[in-house]
Parts: structure tokens; sequence; C-alpha cells
């Protein structure tokens, strides 16, 4: 220590237990970082969040979802965006100012605004949803303290038209109900990512992946023919102040669904504002009904098809018919005496039809319902399609006075859709297609295209031609107010009575079903009103379906039968189309 | 010997500034000042092509909003209420069954069946297309054959 100063001599003496000092800090450190290698799989995971959450944040990116089209390519649905305004309070410099802005934009009161500028909230949702003017109108204030946030929009271009087949979408666009919307929801919806974004300022937001987007829709609807079916109707209804109506236009060939409307409809752009949820529902698929003397058609082709009975059976009409412990009746209470089968069609004799299905029996009878569709889904592609009502022998409300009853559609009850593709099956000799919405579906890789889908051959085409004959025969013979001329037309009209918990009301819904051409079906129109002023189908509904027709031969250039004989006589041009 | 390396390392020495340690001092601060000076420019450029990607990523959204507005009013131009009603203000009237006159033309079916013939798999036999099969050596060949048929050709 010889030579050397106080302070040096202090330094001496204090370093070594500085040295070891730091020597086991530097240890103590060491050993943690490597305790930090060996925590458990939990508490590594915890630690790995807490870091992820502070660096990046999780944003999601909604699909956009698939387009909806008509068969002729008319959009009947797609995308428009809304927007989000928020604000950060603690950002806004001139909040005075501001609010005078936002409130003529936004047109809200200012001094709610200014309030809500000068909180102490971090951050304020101000406005949800506005429109893409609004939005644009606030992006070009060109403030750090807004936020705008996109919003999917749902919109339907053509207002109300065709409502109830598309459907609409709730969620902020991301679920679709009812409808096509509800139905090729998962199609339509496409892939709702979540993309994380990092919040060091520095970093570039990472490219959006672009193959999320939801597949776009071709219905079978055409626009045009829907436009002038619910025009139809709803001057139908004003005409004859019924409650409500469904007409369905349909290609008995493929199954196609041309045109389906109903009314009361709604616009799904404002399905919010629908006040009776009921309102919502399709009822062409989603009502049951009992559909009265239509159902004589198929009770006909039934016992024609099982050979109960042949064209040329006659029984003896007495005018009361007992069964089951019930008197059936016909409509006008009268008695016809010695009538053949096509005159049951022609004056509509409940009396012939009961006795047909008594000749026929339970089993035949009912599995020729069954096969006809009666109280079975069609298969159309809609959400909520509605069975019907068939009982059967067996079921416990089920008595022997059915069998009478149901064989002219008093008892069972059926859709309207139930009911048109039974007479499109007789219309397309005997081979049931399933009803369908959607020809066509959009994707990334091409296009799909639906293939028409067979339900079953239900009676022969033999049969078929014999009751399309008998039905040409009621049009002509017994229903006046449903023909066009030039053109042959086979149909049946329906009064059902409506039934209630102690029996039925006084009114009744009304309905004609045919096809035309009748010799080449084109086209099945289906008319149901409800609670008309006039009571019968022939008065009611006949007129409603002459006028439809009258205009779609036109829209589906299906012309008179003279010149579609004569073209059909044509003999076939040689024609090779490259493809 | 503890002393020795103790002393040698906290001996108080003359400050003796050296023209070579003040010449390491000030490199080491232009050294220091040229790379702030880069991290600063970069940083700064980032910056601004952020700005400007934002800015691209504004009007894309801006445009989006537009076509979007575009593509609501065309469709609100488009349906059939205001197709009829613009159909009826220059002069058109609906057709009915009876303004239309069908015309049969003899040998003419509408309602033909179409053949499609698939073009790429027709039954024409395919035209040949030669092969390339020639190399540096055949063409070399070939010449030397050439040249060697007319030296015996001159011969002849």
């Amino acid at each position: 220590m010889q030579g050397l100063s106080p302070q040096q001599v202090t330094i001496q003496a204090r370093l070594p237990f500085v040295i070891i000092f730091l020597v086991s800090m530097a240890g103590f450190l060491l050993i943690q970082l490597a305790n930090f290698q060996f925590y458990p799989r939990e508490v590594a995971q915890e630690l790995e969040l807490r870091g992820d959450a502070s660096a990046n944040s999780i944003r999601r990116i909604p699909a956009e979802r698939g387009l909806i089209y008509d068969r002729d390519g008319e959009a009947l649905a797609f995308n428009a965006l809304q927007y989000g305004v928020g604000i950060s309070p603690n950002l806004v410099s001139e909040p005075r100012r501001l609010a005078t802005e936002l409130a003529l934009i936004l047109e809200k009161d200012e001094f709610e605004l200014y309030q809500t500028m000068t909180s102490d909230e971090s951050w304020v949702l101000i406005a949800r949803p506005i429109s893409a003017e609004q939005g644009q109108a606030i992006a070009d204030l060109d403030e750090i303290s807004i936020t705008i946030e996109p919003i999917p929009r749902r919109f339907y271009p053509q207002g109300s038209l065709a409502g109830h087949i598309i459907g609409f979408v709730i969620d902020d666009g991301t679920k679709g109900t009812m409808g096509v919307e509800g139905a090729y929801n998962a199609s339509l919806v496409g892939r709702v990512l979540d993309q994380t974004v990092s919040n060091i300022p520095f970093d570039l937001p990472e490219e959006a992946p672009t193959e999320q987007r939801g597949q776009d829709i071709v219905l079978t609807i055409d626009r045009d023919i829907q436009f002038w079916v619910e025009s139809e109707l709803f001057l139908a209804i004003n005409e004859t102040g019924a409650t409500r109506g469904t007409v369905i236009v349909m290609d008995p060939k493929n199954g196609d669904i041309l045109a389906m409307a109903s009314y009361p409809d709604f616009d799904p752009n404002n399905f919010i504002d629908v006040e009776d949820p009921d309102l919502l529902r399709n009822p062409a698929i989603s009502d049951t009904y009992e559909p009265g003397s239509v159902m004589k058609v198929i009770t006909v082709a039934s016992a024609l098809e099982k050979g109960t009975i042949s064209p040329d059976w006659v029984y003896n009409d007495q005018g009361r018919l007992e069964l089951g412990g019930i008197v059936i009746e016909n409509w006008d209470k009268n008695a016809y005496g010695v009538v053949d089968v096509a005159q049951i069609l022609i004056r509509s004799l409940n009396i012939g039809a009961a006795s047909i299905a008594l000749e026929m029996g339970t089993d035949d009878f009912y599995s020729m319902m069954r096969s006809f569709g009666a109280g079975q889904l069609t298969g159309v592609d809609l959400f909520a399609e509605q069975t019907g009502i068939l009982k059967v022998p067996g079921d416990s409300d089920w008595s022997e006075s059915d069998l009478g009853t149901n064989s002219f559609g008093q008892g069972v009850s059926v859709t309207p859709l139930q009911m048109t593709t039974m007479f499109a099956a007789i219309a397309n000799d005997g081979i049931m297609r399933q009803p369908r919405i959607v020809k066509q579906i959009v994707t990334e890789d091409g296009i799909q295209e639906a293939q028409p889908t067979t339900i079953r051959r239900v009676i022969s085409a033999e049969t078929a031609n014999i009751v399309t004959d008998m039905m040409v025969r009621t049009v002509n013979e017994g229903i006046p107010q449903a023909i066009l001329p030039g053109y042959t037309i086979a149909g049946k009209t329906g009064t059902a009575e409506i039934p209630t918990a102690i029996g039925y009301e006084d009114d009744s819904i009304v309905t004609f079903a045919g096809f035309l051409p009748a010799d080449d079906p084109e086209v099945v129109i289906f008319v149901k009103l409800d609670r008309p002023d006039g009571y019968w189908g022939s008065q009611v509904a006949a007129p409603v379906f002459k006028r439809l027709a009258d205009r779609l031969v036109i829209l589906l250039e299906i012309p008179v039968d003279d010149v579609r004989r004569s073209l059909s006589n044509t003999e076939p041009a040689p024609n090779i189309v490259n493809g | 010997m503890t002393q020795n390396w103790f002393q040698h390392t906290f001996r108080r020495q003359r400050f003796q500034p050296q023209n070579q340690a003040a010449a390491l001092a000030v490199l080491g601060i232009m050294i220091a000042l040229i790379l702030g000076t880069l991290y600063l420019s970069q940083v700064a450029s980032f910056a601004i092509t952020n700005r400007e990607i934002e800015s691209l990523i504004d009007q894309r959204d801006e445009l989006e909003r537009t076509n979007e507005q575009l593509i609501a009013e065309i469709a609100s131009f488009r349906t059939v209420p205001r197709l009829l009603a613009r159909a009826q203000e220059i002069g058109f009237r609906q057709a009915t069954n009876a303004d239309i006159e069908y015309l049969v033309v003899e040998g003419y079916n509408p309602n033909r069946t179409l053949t499609i013939v698939d073009i790429n798999n027709t039954d024409d036999e395919a035209e040949v297309v030669p092969v390339y099969d020639e190399t540096f050596s055949g063409w070399l060949e070939q010449q030397f054959s050439i040249l060697r048929d007319q030296f015996e050709e001159f011969g002849k």
C-alpha cells in the first residue's frame, strides 16, 4: 500500500465488493435469461400473445357477397357500401368548426356532436350507417380525428320485385335469410378473413387476399315475366278485393320457375320496416291451403293411371253421397245423373271425384297422392319450404270421409308450388321435374350449370295426354274466361273453402291452374287469390290466368297454334355450330 | 503482482493530447453523423412512401365508392317501370298478341336442334407440323457434304 494516496487506498478496498456485486448481478441476469427458455408452455404462450397483442392487431376483412342475377343477367342483388363514422376526441383540434361541418353532412344536432367531441372518451361512434355520399363528404374533410369504417350493404336494385324469391341478408350483410339468400348463403357468403395487421407505423399492410369472394348465382327467374306477373297479381288483388294472392309460372319441361309472385310483398332493401314478420315468408312455398277442385284433375289422373277407371267410365250422380258419416254434395247441390269422367272435370263434380276415390280404394288413392307429391317437399332450392298435410289411413286424425273429401281437394293441404308441380308433371307427359330457382352458379373455376332433376314418372305419357285432353275440354266447355284465342289451353279451376277450428269460413280461396299450348306445353301458370269478392275460381282466377297467358305468349315468343304447328312440320335445316 | 496491474490501471496519467486520438474522435463523430443522416433519410423516405400508399388507398376507396354509386344508379335506370316509362316517352307502346305476325319460312325451323361440333376434336386428319430436329453438327455435315459433292462434280 505504500506510495498510494488515501483515495486510491479506499478504492482499492472497495473495488472487490463492487466487482463481486457486478459479477453476481450479471450471473443473476444470465440465469434469468436461461430461465426464460424453460418456462412452462402456457406461460410461454401467454407471453407470446402479449407480445403479439402489442405489436399486431386483427382486422376482419368481410368477404364480398356473391351477386344474384336473373336468367338474362339482370342484377337482382348486389353489394354496396355504407359507412360507420367514429371520432377520437383527443385528436380534435377545432371541435366547434368540426361539429358544424359534421352536423351539416350527417344532419345531426350540432351541439350533441360538439359535446361528443369534447368528451373524455378515447373514441366515440357518431353515426352508423351512413350513405356513400355522406361517407365521401366526411372523407373530404381530411380530418385525422375521424375514422370511417366501410360496412358492406346488400342492395336490391329492383326494389320489391321478386323480394320473396331473393330473400334478404342480416348481420351487416353477412348472413342470408329467406329465399335464395338463405338457401344459398353458403355459396354466396364467401370467406370472412381475419388479417393480422402490424401496429408498427412503418410496417406496410399485407395485401388482402382476393380468393375469398362469394359465388354469383343466376336464377331461372325472368325479370320481365316476374314484373308482369307481379303487376297482374297486384291488379287482380285490387280488382277482386282479395286479401292475398300467389302466381307461379313454371316451365314444365325442366322445372324452371320463371316467375313466382305473392302479395302482400316487401322490399328486401327495407325488410326491417315490415311490421308483420309473416309477410317475409314466401307464401308460394311456405303457406299451405286446401286446394279445392283443382285436385280433381289429380284424382282423375291417378285413377286412370291405376286402371281403376277408363276414359269411358261413367257413374250415376244422384246429388248426394254418404261416406264415413258425412254427406258429400256437388258445388251447386244438383244431381247430374249418368256422367262420364270428363264431365267430372268440366262440371267440377265433387260426387264424381269422391266416387272415383272410392273405386280406387285407400291404398291406390293415397299412394298416387304421395306420388304426385302431396304432403312432401318439392325440393325447390328455396328457404323454408313446407310439406303440406296429407292424412293417410293409420293416422290418428284420418277418417273414412277423408278419402272422399281429399279427392276434391278438401281435408288436404298443399303449397301453391306443390300444386303447380303436380300440373307440370301432367304437362310434361307424366314426368315430374323438381322445381328449381337457380340456373347457374358462377365460381372462380367456371360456371356450374344446374341440371334439371327428375323426381319421378308419376303417370304414363298416355294417361297424361288423356287428362290433358279432358282439361282442354274443361276450359273450352266450362271456363270461357280462361280461353285465349289462337291457343289451346288445358286447365282447371278450384274454389276452396277456408277451414277454421269449427268448420269453414264464408269466404273462399280461388285458384286456376293450367298450361299452354296444351299439345306441347311450354308454360304452367298457377293463380291463387284469397278471399276475393267473387266466390268462384272461374269468375275470379280464370280471367287473371287469361291476362297472364296473353302477355306470356308474347314474352316467351309462343306463336298461335296454327303457326306453331306449321313451324314444327317444317323440315329442320341442317345447322352445325362450332363449339 | 496484484498491485502492479491495479496501479497500472489506475495510475493517474498526465493528459497528453495526441493528433491521432483527435482524428479518431472526429472520424467517429463523422461516421455517427453519416449513419444518423442515412437512418433519418431512410425513415423519412419510408414515411413518405407510406403516406403515398395511404393516399392511394384513399383514392382507391373513393373510386370504389363512386363505382358503387354508379352501379346503383345504372341499376335504378334499368328497372322495368323506368324502362317502360322511357319507352312510352319516346313513342313506343305495348305490343299485344294481335300486333304480332308470325312468318313461316319454308325450310327454316326455329326450334331445330343445334349440333355442337368441337372444333378441337374434328375427325379430319390434323396437318402434320414438321419437327425441328436440326443440330449444328448436322448442319456442318450437310455443308461438308455439299462441298464434297461440288468437288466431285468439278472433278468429273
